[in-house]
């Protein structure tokens, strides 16, 4: 495979995350501090996104960088996805800390990290190829089909939150949903 | 599970769990898919890898740099008073079985009977995975400066080899040495390894033949077990 010169730095970046996330798994804390740093920023981003207050944010990042040095020995390297196993913990975090506050919600419990050996590294590859695309399919979505996929991603809406925001009934909103993921996915795979 | 419809009812649902859309009946029937199905796992793997680039294009915001101090001391006090060797090795006694604390003590003194050139300290500790599918008693000789390590319980997987590491306390881990094959090692620790002083900590890990590619585990972590009060012979 040939790699221009972005994904060769996006490579470069995440070997050095995957190698940092292996040592945490042996209890090194001067890795724990590099990882921090490296990635702190882009996690804060994610939780502030969610939970819209910095200090709730703060607290959600904390408790996302304690999950990840008590789980690093969980993470498989694979190559292309530690940022994308850091973020994944960082919006969960998020989103179980949003969903905390509204007493009626009842979302049962989450399998909160995959489990391991799920992907092999072609797999990987191809999602990681596919994931480079999903801005430019994103674009192609319709407006609602968009506002509806980042406000489940990134605002931790359920489907009945997005039903109401939308004025639809639910199952038209999955309906929807649906329709914007699939085009989603036929784009990407382009 | 093999019709066109299926797959594509499988792979929306798989959509859904990632972005946690679901509630309810469907929410346990994913659920029980993540524990049943690794097609499924798979799905919502991709999903996940593909969706994280929602979040990639958002533009990093700094925390406030209190906020890593804060994290910092609640993870690793400094000043936490270190705990004692028993306190650690509590824990393990409770569930081992009489014979690997039989199996420690013979391990010690054979080692120790061999290095009878002025004896150093001898430490040892039981690294031990959560599921306790992997076990590994190690005695560290101070006087050779080397580590004894034999398996108690499972293996690395077919194809793999075990690879053994440590670091001193607040630095950065390295390796010790490969463990290709059998039930016991004798490695040399490295100069940095034997000259740490207070809390000593090693780790097994399965690796590919020859070795992690890097200089940091790559594969599973079996566990840690941290060795207090390591002083130098």
């Amino acid at each position: 495979m040939l790699f221009n010169h972005e994904e060769r730095r996006i490579i470069l970046e995440n070997n050095e995350i995957e190698t940092l996330i292996g040592r945490l798994a042996l209890g090194d804390t001067a890795a724990f501090g590099r990882l921090y740093d490296l990635t702190s920023g882009k996690l804060f981003a994610v939780c502030l996104r969610v939970l819209g207050q910095r200090a709730s944010a703060e607290d959600a990042m904390q408790d996302s960088f304690v999950k990840i040095w008590k789980n690093a020995d969980r993470y498989r390297v694979n190559g292309y996805s530690p940022m994308s196993w850091l973020i994944t913990i960082a919006r969960n975090t998020a989103i179980d800390r949003l969903r905390a506050t509204r007493p009626e919600t009842d979302l049962g419990r989450y399998v909160e990290f995959l489990p391991a050996a799920g992907l092999n590294p072609e797999q990987s590859a191809v999602a990681a190829s596919e994931a480079a695309r999903l801005a430019d399919c994103f674009a192609e979505l319709e407006e609602d089909s968009r506002a509806a996929i980042t406000g489940a991603y990134l605002q931790g809406d359920s489907y009945k939150d997005l039903s109401a925001r939308f004025g639809v009934p639910l199952n038209t909103m999955r309906t929807w949903l649906r329709r914007g993921l699939m085009s989603l996915r036929e784009c990407m795979s382009r | 599970m093999s019709s066109e419809t299926d797959r594509e009812e499988m792979d929306m649902l798989a959509a859904e769990y990632a972005l946690r859309l679901l509630e309810g009946e469907d929410l346990a029937r994913a659920n029980a898919l993540m524990n049943s199905d690794q097609d499924f796992v798979r799905a919502v793997e991709g999903w996940t890898m593909r969706l994280t680039s929602l979040a990639e294009d958002l533009a990093p915001v700094d925390p406030a740099p209190s906020v890593k101090r804060a994290l910092m001391r609640r993870m690793f006090p400094a000043m936490q008073p270190t705990k004692s060797f028993w306190d650690r090795v509590g824990p393990w006694l409770g569930v081992a079985t009489a014979a690997s604390v039989a199996l420690a003590a013979a391990l010690a003194w054979q080692v120790f009977s061999v290095s009878v050139r002025s004896p150093g300290p001898l430490y040892t500790a039981e690294i031990a995975s959560d599921t306790n599918d992997f076990r590994v008693v190690a005695v560290v000789d101070k006087t050779a400066n080397e580590v004894f390590l034999t398996r108690t319980a499972g293996a690395a997987p077919e194809g793999r080899i075990l690879q053994v590491w440590a670091h001193g306390e607040g630095a950065p881990a390295q390796s010790v040495g490969l463990w290709p094959e059998g039930a016991s090692v004798r490695l040399v620790l490295p100069p940095e390894i034997a000259a740490v002083e207070g809390t000593l900590t090693l780790g097994v890990s399965e690796e590919p033949p020859g070795g992690s590619p890097t200089d940091a585990p790559t594969g599973r972590v079996f566990g840690t077990a941290d060795i207090p009060n390591v002083s130098v012979n």
